[in-house]
């Protein structure tokens, strides 16, 4: 699956169709709330204390919704303004469920009727709510339009990447990465966290996006949860301000808690395997396998080809 | 866009000077209730620039009451300063009311020090800078 950063400008990626598709999609919805519940665990607020949250890269605010699940009011801004138009429609879907549920409470106590859930969203209580959230039509790769000191946390899901790549004239990622970040910086409240999590096409990328962060000022770290899983590894930039901050540890599979190995800032593979013993991939072997079995060939002393970026590289499928 | 939001938002645009308060012009307002939570208003109060508020609230005041949506509600009254203020549930109450459920759902805002406009549509102000004004 190619990556939709490299199609274009997100506001074009993600137009009407393309908007409606992803937030009409249950697994999408899914993976989104489960992202965005870590992402709040990770911003480490205390229990039932509401904040003024931001919520960057917001889309059609599925994120938004968990937020004001947990009591949080939020502020969402977005570069596409198909995917803004379709959080508005739900947050409007929400307001009639408000009203209605308010016109069916009157109409029970007076007729003692079974009350019947509205049909929008799926997975509401009872009682629907306004939402709380209010939305940004704007780019964070040119800052963020708000005053120093206003936010008690920030979290972002699946949008930081796409400031790595330049989708116009003049605009250099490394330079929209620093002015978000700095911006970023100044927005927060002393003691507020930020939790960003992105999807980095490459190591240089998490790198990248971990050196501007630090350059502002920022400390913290990228907490990676399932590095073991292509599928379900997640990287959660977890920027704070406490500058002895240690990073939390990811998330593994078989284990609540992490299985005690804390991926540092510095995302690669090569990390996992210091005494060269690896575990086999299920579908067959791993590069470094391969380099590790040539080392030991040229130990004995046989002739092995140098190592190069095409060592165990993916071949074609041969017919 | 709630007042609470207009509260925080500033104009980044290059070369300007503060970009604070941004005015509103609004040609449509809405109003919506929401639930009250009188201990999180009352931990709003340092947080929010009062004065902000105040202003806000007058430059939408003869759309408040143009819109048909509203069904008699009428501003709140505020005191001029909450400094002093006994903080009263009745007043948090109000203070609610201002900040989360009156929406500008149409118009502008207008930056102070250099007239640049930002439209509001559907409740959503528009943010993007021209590559100039980064």
């Amino acid at each position: 699956m190619s990556r939709p950063e490299l199609t274009g400008h997100a506001s074009s990626f993600y137009n009407e169709k393309e908007a409606r598709k992803y937030d009409s999609s249950s697994r999408m919805i899914g993976v989104q709330r489960e992202i965005t519940e870590r992402a709040i665990e990770l911003l480490r607020i205390p229990e039932g204390k509401p904040g003024f949250i931001l919520d960057v890269g917001c889309g059609s605010g599925l994120s938004g919704k968990v937020l004001e699940e947990q009591g949080h009011i939020w502020v969402g801004c977005d570069v596409s303004r198909d995917m803004l138009d379709v959080a508005n429609e739900r947050i409007e879907r929400k307001r009639e469920g408000v009203i209605n549920a308010a016109r069916k409470k009157q109409n029970d106590d007076l007729d003692e009727e079974k009350m019947q859930d509205d049909d929008s969203d799926d997975d509401e209580d009872e009682e629907p709510c306004a939402s709380t959230g209010d939305l940004l039509h704007h780019d964070m790769g040119s800052g963020l339009p708000f005053r120093p000191a206003t936010f008690d946390g920030c979290i972002s899901i699946s949008a930081l990447q796409w400031l790595c790549y330049s989708n116009a004239k003049g605009q250099i990622p490394k330079k929209r990465l620093t002015r978000f970040f700095s911006s970023l910086y100044q927005v927060l409240r002393r003691g507020a966290r930020a939790v960003l999590q992105f999807y980095p096409e490459t190591a240089e990328q998490a790198i990248l996006i971990s050196e501007c962060a630090a350059k502002v000022g920022f400390a913290g770290g990228v907490v990676v949860d399932y590095p073991n899983s292509t599928k379900a590894k997640k990287h959660y930039l977890v920027l704070t301000f406490e500058r002895a901050f240690k990073a939390p540890e990811g998330l593994s599979e078989g284990s609540l808690f992490g299985s005690g190995k804390r991926e540092s800032v510095r995302v690669d593979r090569k990390a996992n395997n210091k005494k060269g013993k690896v575990h086999k991939k299920k579908w067959g072997k791993t590069k470094d396998w391969i380099v590790n079995k040539k080392d030991v060939q040229r130990k004995k002393g046989k002739d092995v080809r140098p190592d190069s970026k095409y060592t165990g590289r993916k071949r074609g499928d041969r017919f | 866009m709630r007042l609470l939001t207009h509260n925080y938002l500033q104009s980044t645009v290059k070369g300007t000077e503060k970009g604070y308060p941004l005015k509103i012009e609004a040609t449509t307002i809405e109003y919506e209730e929401s639930p009250f939570d009188a201990e999180f208003v009352r931990s709003l109060i340092p947080k929010i620039d009062y004065s902000t508020v105040l202003i806000g609230i007058q430059q939408i005041s003869d759309k408040l009451e143009e819109s048909n949506n509203i069904q008699g509600i009428t501003i709140p009254d505020l005191p001029e300063s909450i400094e002093n203020e006994d903080l009263q549930e009745d007043l948090l109450k109000k203070l609610h009311t201002v900040l989360f459920d009156i929406h500008v759902v149409e118009g502008d805002l207008v930056c102070p020090d250099t007239g640049r406009r930002f439209n509001i549509k559907k409740g959503i102000p528009n943010m993007i800078l021209h590559a100039d004004e980064i």
